[in-house]
């Protein structure tokens, strides 16, 4: 410490320490905060047509479009170091009718990114500073109605009523009609600012104060026979463009 | 001329401090980075903001470097008293124009 520049070094050195152990305190106080998410899925309606990849495909597969329902609520999944959450709806159905050891196929139909509050409404002191020496300007605007706050909704809440997929699915085979025993499940990631990153627990499974997901799988159904065999119900995948979910604002 | 304003110069970009200055400034630093970093955590915690984390371990980061990097005339207030200079007791025996170096 005797001069300028070990003192800078000796300074530094220390707070990468400091700045490493607070990031592990808040790491493992998630464990602390409990989650009970939960998650309820219905299939609306399923149609397999066939169709090609792409425009020049020679290749014919068949392609699912499931239809669906989805009222789930994670908030609980939200805490103070949860940047964002990945949510996904799967279509799980056996891989092969005759060996039941073969694990079953899994494709994603739709997706969401959720984002935390802490993520879409960053907080920098430098912008209370930057307010807190202009207030005489603005203190006549302020009292207008035009700075309104959106309300303080607490994110996770996913209401989706009779959503188109965003993916249509095929399957390796190429064969998606008349599959039996196809259940919708639902899944996550949750991606948190410092620490590590923690998926799906399944039903009936609890760690420590964490419970896994209530509900968060469809009753089993079967998929329909193929629909249309002329050309003209034919749909290309990739020009037609991924459908978007039912109702951009329904996610919140 | 030039050379006491060069040394002056170089004094003042080492900033050397006494050796009770140094225990000081160790002992300030680690107490200040330290108290930050939980005060971070437990600000952050209570308010569910994880900014507040980040911003308070930053500032006193920042209130560390500010108290304990320049040189300070407080860390200068006990300077080491050297044993006075025996001079002629053991010289080098070196003479340069007729001036003995010790």
């Amino acid at each position: 410490m005797h001069s300028t520049l070990v003192r800078v070094q000796n300074v530094f050195g220390f707070f990468t320490t400091v700045a490493f152990c607070t990031a592990l305190l808040t790491a493992l106080s998630v464990l602390l905060i409990p989650q009970h998410p939960r998650a309820s899925i219905e299939l609306r309606n399923v149609q397999v047509v066939k169709g090609r990849p792409h425009y020049y495909s020679p290749k014919k597969e068949e392609y699912a479009h499931i239809k669906f329902d989805l009222d789930a609520d994670f908030t609980s999944l939200f805490n103070w170091n949860t940047k964002q959450i990945f949510v996904w709806v799967t279509a799980t159905y056996p891989s092969s009718k005759t060996s039941s050891s073969a694990p079953p196929s899994q494709a994603i139909i739709w997706d969401t990114i959720i984002n935390s509050r802490s993520q879409s409404h960053p907080f920098n002191p430098l912008q209370l500073i930057k307010s807190a020496t202009t207030p005489t300007k603005k203190s006549s605007k302020a009292k207008s109605p035009t700075k309104k706050k959106d309300p303080e909704l607490e994110p996770g809440i996913i209401r989706l009523k009779n959503s188109k997929p965003k993916y249509q699915i095929t399957d390796i085979s190429g064969i998606l009609s008349e599959r039996t025993n196809v259940t919708l499940e639902v899944g996550w990631n949750v991606q948190p600012w410092v620490g590590a990153l923690t998926w799906t627990l399944p039903e009936g499974m609890e760690i420590g104060r964490w419970k896994g997901v209530k509900g968060g799988k469809s009753k089993a159904f079967d998929m329909p026979p193929l629909k249309g065999k002329t050309a003209s119900s034919e749909t290309v995948v990739a020009s037609g463009g991924t459908p978007k979910a039912a109702e951009a604002s329904a996610v919140i | 001329m030039a050379d006491e304003i060069l040394q002056q110069a170089q004094e003042l970009l080492e900033g050397q401090i006494d050796f009770q200055g140094q225990k000081t400034t160790e002992l300030i630093s680690t107490i200040i980075l330290a108290t930050s970093g939980l005060l971070a955590f437990i600000i952050g915690f209570a308010q569910q903001n994880i900014y507040y984390t980040l911003w308070v371990g930053l500032g006193g980061a920042a209130i560390a470097f500010l108290v304990v990097v320049p040189p300070y005339p407080f860390y200068n207030r006990s300077p080491e008293r050297w044993l006075p200079k025996r001079s002629g007791m053991a010289g080098s025996g070196i003479e340069i124009d007729g001036k003995r170096i010790n």
